[in-house]
C-alpha cells in the first residue's frame, strides 16, 4: 500500500540523513544508498546521542530543510517495559527535530511485529495489533511520526533480518551459522517447525533506496512471501560448511510459541515495485557464509572439522 | 381496467432495456424513455445499445409493442412507470444516484394521477422512503439482472420482491396485473427489506463465492483438485445445483463489491457486526492478484527478460465491457516487461501499458512469449491445442485460471499449467 509521488522512480534527493547509521540495519541502509550514487549523511549515537537531553537540538542542527530522512535508530529489540520507554524517547527526539526542521520526506524502519498474530498471510492492509513490547515499540513510533512530524511519510516494515554483520544471536540463521562456525551442533527447538519469512539486510536497503527514488508514502512490508522453517534454515546452514554440520533437536525453553507460522502475501511489494525480486533465502545464507569467511580470512571449513 | 396497462421504462441502458423488452413481450405497450435523443433514435431504427443472447431477436419479435422516447410526454399515457437506469459505482463502491434522481424527478412530473411509479434500479436501503411522496407512494422493485443473462432473467423471474410503504395493503391493480402476467410468485414487503434483500442475495452469492475461492486456495497447497469437490457440494440439497462455486479471481464485477461496501456503511452507522462480510471483500482482493503473485514466483523473479502473453481483456466472456477487467489490472502491473494480447473483441490500446501489443489470434499473441495467461474465458479459447501453443511459446508457464484450456492436453504439451483449485 505504497503511493509513489514520482512513478518513475527519477527522484534524486540532494542527500539523504539516516538516523540510526551505526546499526546492523542502518548500515547496510547507508552501503545501498552509497551504491545507488545518493550523497549520504550518516548519523549515529557518535553524532547524537536520541536519548541525551540535547537530542531534538543536536539532531536539528545536522538537518537541512529538504533533507530526506531515514530513521533506523533503536534499542531492539524490546523487550521490557523500559526498553519500550528508551525507544519512544528516541522516536520523540527525533520527531520534534523533524517537526523543526521538516524533512522532503521521512522513512521510518519498523518491524511486521506490529501485526496481530492471526492475521495470516500477512499484508499491509492486516490489523495493527501487537502482542509485543518490540511490536508496540514500533507501532507507537510509526504513530508519533505520522502524527508529530511534517513530512510525507513512509513505513518500511521488515520481518526477520539476516546479514553477515547482524550483532544478534537470536534464535534463527545468524545464531546456526555461529554455531556451525565454533564447531557445535546447531540447536533447533522441537522439531524447528514454525515457519517464518527471513529477509535480507540488502534487500531491505535496497527497498529503502527504491522508496526514495520514488518518493513513496504508505507502508511496506519488507518481506520475501517465502516463510521457512527453522528446520530447513538450520540445514541450509550446516549445508554451506564441508563438512555439513550437525543439526540437533533439542527441547523448547519454553512452551511452543503460539504464532506456530507467520506468512506473508507480497502483492503490493509486485505492485510497488515489478521489477523488484528478494534473495532467495538458500541464496542468501549462502552469500552471507562466503562473506563471513571471506571476512574472517577463514575457508568454509568448520572450526574443529577433520 | 378492462385493457392491458401501459408501460414504461426510464433509463434504456442494461436493465431498462432489456426490461422493456421482456415486458412488451408480454403483450404490454412499453414505452423506453431516455433523455438522450442519440439513444432513443437508435433504439427506433432496432440498434441495440447492449449485447445480450436472445434480446435482439426478442426486440424484433415485439417491436410492434415498444415505442422509445427523448421526451417526457408519452409518460403521462401510461400506467405502471419503473424509474431504471443503471447505477454507477465509483471505487469505494459507492452509488452515483444523480441519473436515477433526475429520472425519478422526471416520471413523477410526467405520470398522471393514479400511475404507480417503481424505483427498479439498484439501491441502498432506505433510499426509496427518503423519496416519498405525500399525493403519490413510491414502490421499489428489486431487480435481478445477471449480465449475459438478462432477457432470461427478465422473461422468467423466478420471483418479484416489492416494497411499498406499507406491505399490508394491496399492490396498486395495475402494477398487480403486470405482475401476473410473468405468472411467478410476488413477495410485498416492506421498502427497506426489498431494498436489501437485493443485497441480501448478493451477499449470498458472495459467501458461495468465497467458500469456493478459499477451499480452492486450500487445494492448491495440499493436493487436492477443487473440481471434484464442487460438484459433490452441488447434489447436496442444502447447498444446490445452481450454487456459485467455481473458483475465480475474487468476486468479479462492481455490483457484487458495492453491495459488500453497502453493508460495511450501514453496519458502521448502526453498530452491527459485519467481519464476515469484511472477510468476504478481504479474500477477494487476495484472490485478484492469483495471477500476479503466479507470475512473479514462477517466472519473473529469475527472468527479468521475460516475454508475456495475455489472453482476454474484456472482464468476462461474451461482453465488449473491460470496467473491473482483472486482464487490464494484470496488465497494467506487468510495465517492466513485454505483453503481447489478444481478445476477441476489444483492442490492445485498451490496456495501459508501455510496451504492450495487439495479435490478430490466441496464437500469435502466444507466439515466443515464455508465459501465457488466459484472462477471459472466451469460448473461442477452450479450442486452442495446448501443443500448439507450446509450439509457439518459447516458454512452458501457462496460466488458466478459469479452466479454459484442456489441463490434460497441457501437461501432456509438457507446459507447466496451472489453474485455481487444483496442486
Amino acid at each position: 500500500m505504497l503511493t509513489h509521488t514520482q512513478s518513475d522512480g527519477s527522484l534524486t534527493p540532494d542527500r539523504v540523513v539516516v538516523v540510526g547509521a551505526g546499526g546492523f540495519v542502518g548500515s547496510a541502509i547507508v552501503n545501498g544508498l552509497g551504491t545507488a550514487g545518493i550523497p549520504t549523511v550518516a548519523v549515529a549515537r557518535a553524532q547524537v546521542d536520541l536519548l541525551a537531553a540535547d537530542a531534538s537540538e543536536k539532531l536539528s542542527a545536522l538537518l537541512v530543510p529538504g533533507d530526506v530522512v531515514v530513521f533506523v535508530s533503536a534499542v531492539a529489540p524490546a523487550k521490557t517495559s523500559a526498553q519500550l520507554l528508551t525507544n519512544l524517547t528516541m522516536a520523540r527526539a527525533g520527531a520534534v527535530a523533524f517537526a523543526g526542521v521538516p524533512p522532503s520526506h521521512l522513512l521510518y524502519i519498523s518491524s511486521d511485529a506490529v501485526y496481530v498474530d492471526d492475521a495470516n498471510p500477512v499484508t499491509e492492509a492486516s490489523p495493527v495489533a501487537p502482542s509485543t513490547i518490540h511490536g508496540m515499540m514500533h507501532a507507537a513510533r510509526e504513530l508519533i511520526f505520522r502524527t508529530e512530524a511534517r513530512a510525507p511519510f513512509a513505513v518500511l516494515r521488515p520481518t526477520l533480518i539476516y546479514g553477515a554483520a547482524d550483532p544478534h544471536g537470536g534464535y534463527g540463521p545468524n545464531r546456526f551459522r555461529r554455531q556451525a562456525a565454533s564447531g557445535d551442533p546447531i540447536t533447533i527447538f522441537g522439531e524447528g517447525e514454525e515457519r517464518r519469512d527471513h529477509v535480507a539486510v540488502e534487500d531491505v536497503a535496497r527497498l529503502v533506496v527504491r522508496m526514495i527514488r520514488h518518493g513513496s508514502v504508505g507502508v511496506l512490508n519488507a518481506v520475501t512471501g517465502v516463510s521457512t522453517s527453522f528446520h530447513d534454515i538450520a540445514h541450509m546452514v550446516a549445508a554451506n560448511f564441508t563438512p555439513a554440520a550437525v543439526v540437533q533437536p533439542v527441547s523448547r525453553p519454553g512452551p511452543r510459541p503460539h504464532l506456530l507460522h507467520r506468512f506473508f502475501d507480497i502483492t503490493s511489494c509486485y505492485q510497488a515495485f515489478p521489477d523488484f525480486h528478494f534473495e532467495r533465502l538458500p541464496d542468501g545464507l549462502a552469500r552471507v557464509h562466503r562473506e563471513v569467511a571471506a571476512a574472517n580470512g577463514k575457508g568454509t571449513v568448520r572450526v574443529g572439522a577433520s | 381496467m378492462n385493457r392491458l396497462p401501459a408501460i414504461a421504462y426510464l433509463g434504456m441502458t442494461h436493465l431498462g432495456l432489456c426490461s422493456a423488452v421482456a415486458a412488451a413481450s408480454k403483450g404490454f405497450t412499453t414505452v423506453g424513455f431516455d433523455t438522450d435523443p442519440g439513444l432513443v433514435a437508435r433504439l427506433e431504427k432496432g440498434e441495440l445499445p447492449v449485447v445480450e443472447p436472445g434480446l435482439d431477436a426478442l426486440f424484433q419479435e415485439h417491436r410492434s409493442r415498444l415505442s422509445f422516447a427523448a421526451d417526457s410526454a408519452p409518460l403521462g399515457a401510461c400506467d405502471v412507470l419503473y424509474v431504471a437506469p443503471d447505477v454507477p459505482t465509483d471505487d469505494a463502491g459507492q452509488s452515483d444516484y444523480t441519473t436515477l434522481d433526475r429520472l425519478l424527478t422526471l416520471a413523477v412530473g410526467s405520470a398522471r394521477p393514479g400511475a404507480t411509479i417503481v424505483v427498479l434500479s439498484q439501491v441502498a436501503p432506505g433510499y426509496t422512503r427518503a423519496r416519498q411522496l405525500p399525493e403519490r407512494p413510491l414502490y421499489y422493485q428489486v431487480e435481478t439482472l445477471v449480465f449475459g443473462r438478462a432477457v432470461e432473467r427478465a422473461t422468467s423471474p423466478e420471483r418479484f420482491m416489492v416494497g411499498s410503504s406499507d406491505p399490508s395493503k394491496p399492490l396498486p391493480p395495475v402494477l398487480r396485473t403486470y405482475l401476473e402476467a410473468f405468472g411467478c410468485p410476488i413477495l410485498p414487503m416492506r421498502l427497506e427489506s426489498a431494498e436489501l434483500a437485493k443485497i441480501s442475495i448478493n451477499c449470498c452469492l458472495v459467501a458461495s463465492i468465497t467458500v469456493a475461492n478459499t477451499l480452492a486456495e486450500l487445494c492448491e497447497s495440499i493436493g487436492a483438485d477443487w473440481s471434484e469437490i464442487a460438484p459433490a457440494l452441488k447434489l447436496d440439497k442444502r447447498i444446490g445445483q445452481f450454487a456459485y462455486l467455481s473458483p475465480g479471481l475474487g468476486i468479479a464485477g462492481g455490483n457484487l463489491e458495492r453491495d459488500l461496501a453497502t453493508v460495511i456503511r450501514m453496519s458502521e452507522g448502526h453498530g452491527t457486526e459485519a467481519g464476515l462480510v469484511r472477510a468476504f471483500a478481504r479474500n477477494s482482493a487476495h484472490r485478484r492478484n492469483w495471477a500476479l503473485r503466479t507470475l512473479h514466483t514462477a517466472l519473473l523473479a529469475d527472468k527479468p527478460d521475460a516475454r508475456l502473453g495475455v489472453l482476454g481483456l474484456t472482464y468476462k466472456e461474451d461482453t465488449h465491457s473491460v470496467k473491473n477487467s482483472p486482464a487490464l489490472a494484470l496488465i497494467r502491473q506487468l510495465a517492466p516487461w513485454p505483453v503481447q494480447v489478444y481478445d476477441p473483441v476489444v483492442q490492445a490500446s485498451a490496456a495501459r501499458h508501455p510496451a504492450v501489443t495487439g495479435a490478430h489470434s490466441a496464437l500469435e499473441a502466444a507466439r515466443d512469449v515464455d508465459a501465457l495467461v488466459v484472462m477471459t474465458p472466451w469460448a473461442e479459447f477452450r479450442s486452442l491445442d495446448p501443443a500448439a501453443l507450446a509450439g509457439a511459446m518459447r516458454g512452458r508457464l501457462v496460466l488458466d485460471p478459469f479452466r479454459v484450456l484442456d489441463g490434460r492436453a497441457a501437461l501432456a504439451a509438457r507446459l507447466d499449467y496451472r489453474t485455481l483449485g487444483v496442486s
